[in-house]
């Protein structure tokens, strides 16, 4: 099992994150709805790769990051449909606009890509991130599991609220009647990944092993050892750093 | 560094928001600087929530972001004065959500 080494930092090595972080790794290396297991793969490794891209950090300092052209340093494993978006979700995300949304999909990328995609390289962010903070290296990516993307696609999904079509909970029926389980509300970014139900179930496994399960978010008296306070200061901080407004 | 000064009122509030912006950013000695100023102050499990808080948010506001969805109508009705009091208007993604500009 691939889990953090907490050995030298002397953190302590609670077995839930490491059986979350085993479990994200995991659901990035096996094969998707859109992508195939090697392709998820090697979306995660250039979504780190974009940290450090040239182009990338010219973007972000930049008023705008559409005036500023250049090439991608990219590992060359992906489709060049996809590095862009990649770099972008990983590195820029507060400047996506439904403009450039709309010059992506269907164009380049089908929704299922792009909301797989999302997913992936947001998952390999956060795993990351989480490395970062407390000084240990980032894990390293997992070989890819054999097999074909499904290419499975819930019947109920509709467009109209966000960029991405989405299950309604009204709609989350047949194999789909477990995705919002045990919620009493399900906020938008519950949904924003239903296009591809497992990666719902992929952003609920990394919201509980990092910061409290979807259903008890809006309980203000659920906490981890940190109090709610501290968590939703940090919270908001990443949020305001990150330019997002959700 | 966007150097937030003040606690917010929460314990330990100025660590801990000099922690997360240095994890944020690229400047790996004030990030080690950091981080061996909040673990003087926090326990070694508060420490990994920390962690963890940032880990969780740098996934979801990816995914907010990417996917364009609204601020959900009953967070927007009861955020109303927080957002406007915190200038979240000027982000660019809060042209996702009506009434959001």
């Amino acid at each position: 099992m691939a889990t953090f080494d907490s050995s030298g930092v002397g953190v302590p090595a609670f077995e839930d994150l490491r059986v979350a972080h085993h479990h994200l790794l995991e659901h990035i290396r096996a094969p998707g709805s859109w992508w195939s297991g090697a392709q998820r793969v090697a979306i995660a490794a250039e979504s780190r790769q974009a940290t450090s891209c040239g182009l990338c950090i010219r973007r972000k300092a930049a008023l705008s990051p559409t005036h500023i052209e250049g090439v991608h340093d990219t590992l060359g494993t992906v489709p060049a449909s996809a590095v862009d978006v990649i770099h972008r979700v990983r590195t820029d995300p507060g400047r996506l606009s439904r403009s450039w949304f709309e010059s992506i999909v269907p164009a380049r990328l089908s929704d299922g890509e792009y909301v797989e995609l999302v997913s992936v390289v947001a998952l390999t962010a956060g795993l990351d991130f989480f490395a970062r903070a407390l000084g240990i290296p980032p894990y390293p990516l997992p070989d890819a599991l054999p097999g074909d993307p499904s290419r499975y696609r819930p019947a109920f999904a509709r467009g109209g609220t966000a960029w991405v079509p989405m299950v309604a909970c009204e709609d989350a029926s047949g194999a789909e009647a477990d995705l919002y389980e045990g919620l009493a509300f399900v906020p938008n970014i519950v949904r924003a990944l239903s296009l591809v139900p497992r990666e719902v179930k992929a952003l609920q496994c990394s919201s509980a092993a990092h910061y409290l399960p979807v259903k008890d978010i809006v309980d203000p008296a659920a906490r981890r050892s940190l109090d709610r306070p501290q968590m939703e200061l940090v919270a908001a901080r990443v949020s305001a750093l990150n330019q997002c407004f959700y | 560094m966007h150097g937030a000064a003040s606690d917010a009122g929460v314990s330990n509030g100025a660590r801990l928001l000099a922690f997360t912006e240095a994890v944020m950013c690229d400047d790996e000695a004030a990030l080690a600087r950091e981080r061996a100023a909040l673990r003087a102050v926090l326990t070694p499990n508060c420490f990994v929530d920390v962690a963890g808080v940032i880990a969780a948010f740098n996934v979801v506001d990816r995914v907010a972001d990417a996917t364009g969805i609204p601020l959900d109508d009953m967070l927007l009705a009861a955020s109303a004065g927080l957002r406007e009091q915190l200038g979240l208007s000027r982000f660019a993604s809060a042209a996702n959500t009506p009434g959001g500009r």
